[in-house]
């Protein structure tokens, strides 16, 4: 449980158009203990922002789509302004179980480290074949492209010590996020650790549409080697 | 010397657009910049050459190394064509970022004002 540290944590969610599940993740992650949630609504055409506010979540919202990466940049600044000492990232659609949290956290609390990579292929039970194979490329990329391996570079989920979030400056904004705090982990020689989480995927996670698919990979491959070269 | 038609069309079009551009710099007109008016000389000058002169594609031919004139002229255009779109690409990312920015600032507007 979070009470059993004197770190002021809190969560950061990136969210667009998850109003029919935001509620639920924001109350499973206040059943667990933690009671810093920030929401960054990403431009959504639906009530995703409101439906945070109404769950007790600080709601942030992006006027236009910025993409992943930049509403979970929001978020962290967001934290750091109101003096986090530790952030955890995670995704809105519920697919990350926040009892994993703590496990995420222990090491940062514990100085070991200044952030935690939650990682789902060291124990991929559940996850389609696909998205492994899919997440094997990109870690292959993120390697080849940043000198760094990990065995999960595409999980959302995360943790940061606040020197972590504040050395962590990438200019992504869209899913090329993650391996880009990868690389930036690499370049500041920040200490990180991975841990196993687990993996809900739902019907509904696995629905929308804006998810990393074939095209959103290419442009994501795109978009690493652009940042490499200029 | 013989004008072909096409020769004047050409000439005239490269004409009207470094005069734009000229007096575009001169007025301040859609954030001129001194690179952007020489590069407009450099496209519309060296097409007017070219089409009034065709004889200097020889030349260019023979600096580069590359036989024929013509795949001389696609050469050079294919590396105009490249560095524009590096050009282009480079100006919609940092657009890209400046948005991302904008848009940042004002999600934590709320928070920023609070702090203080």
């Amino acid at each position: 449980m979070a009470s059993q540290t004197e770190s002021k944590i809190f969560v950061v969610i990136p969210a667009f158009n998850e109003e029919r599940v935001i509620g639920d993740v924001i109350n499973e992650i206040r059943n667990v203990g933690y009671r810093n949630i920030i929401v960054v609504d990403d431009g959504s055409s639906d009530e995703t922002c409101r439906k945070a506010k109404e769950a007790g979540a600080i709601s942030l919202k992006h006027k236009i789509n910025r993409g992943k990466g930049a509403a979970t940049k929001t978020g962290i600044e967001a934290a750091k302004l109101l003096g986090a000492d530790i952030i955890v990232t995670m995704d809105g659609d519920g697919q990350h179980d926040p009892e994993d949290i703590q496990k995420l956290i222990s090491p940062i609390v514990d100085k070991e480290c200044d952030v935690v990579l939650g990682t789902r292929l060291l124990d991929p039970k559940g996850m389609p074949w696909h998205k492994i194979f899919a997440n094997k490329i990109g870690n292959f990329f993120t390697w080849y492209l940043f000198g760094l391996w990990v065995t999960d570079s595409q999980s959302g989920f995360r943790a940061y010590s606040r020197h972590a979030a504040q050395v962590i400056n990438t200019k992504a904004d869209r899913y090329e996020y993650d391996s880009q705090v990868i690389r930036e982990i690499y370049i500041y020689k920040l200490k990180f650790k991975e841990i196993p989480i687990a993996v809900r995927y739902t019907e509904y996670s696995m629905g929308k549409i804006q998810k990393q698919g074939i095209a959103n990979g290419f442009k994501t491959l795109y978009k690493m080697v652009w940042s490499l070269l200029f | 010397m013989r004008f072909h038609i096409y020769q004047v069309v050409i000439s005239v079009i490269s004409a009207i657009m470094i005069y734009q551009g000229v007096t575009n710099y001169i007025k301040g007109k859609n954030n001129p910049t001194l690179l952007k008016l020489l590069a407009r000389i450099a496209v519309w000058g060296s097409m007017a050459l070219i089409t009034i002169f065709p004889n200097i594609s020889n030349v260019a031919a023979k600096i580069i190394g590359i036989e024929g004139n013509i795949n001389a002229v696609i050469l050079i255009g294919f590396i105009f064509v490249f560095l524009m779109m590096f050009k282009l690409l480079s100006a919609i990312e940092r657009l890209e970022q400046d948005l991302s920015i904008v848009t940042r600032n004002d999600a934590l507007k709320r928070i920023n004002e609070e702090e203080k």
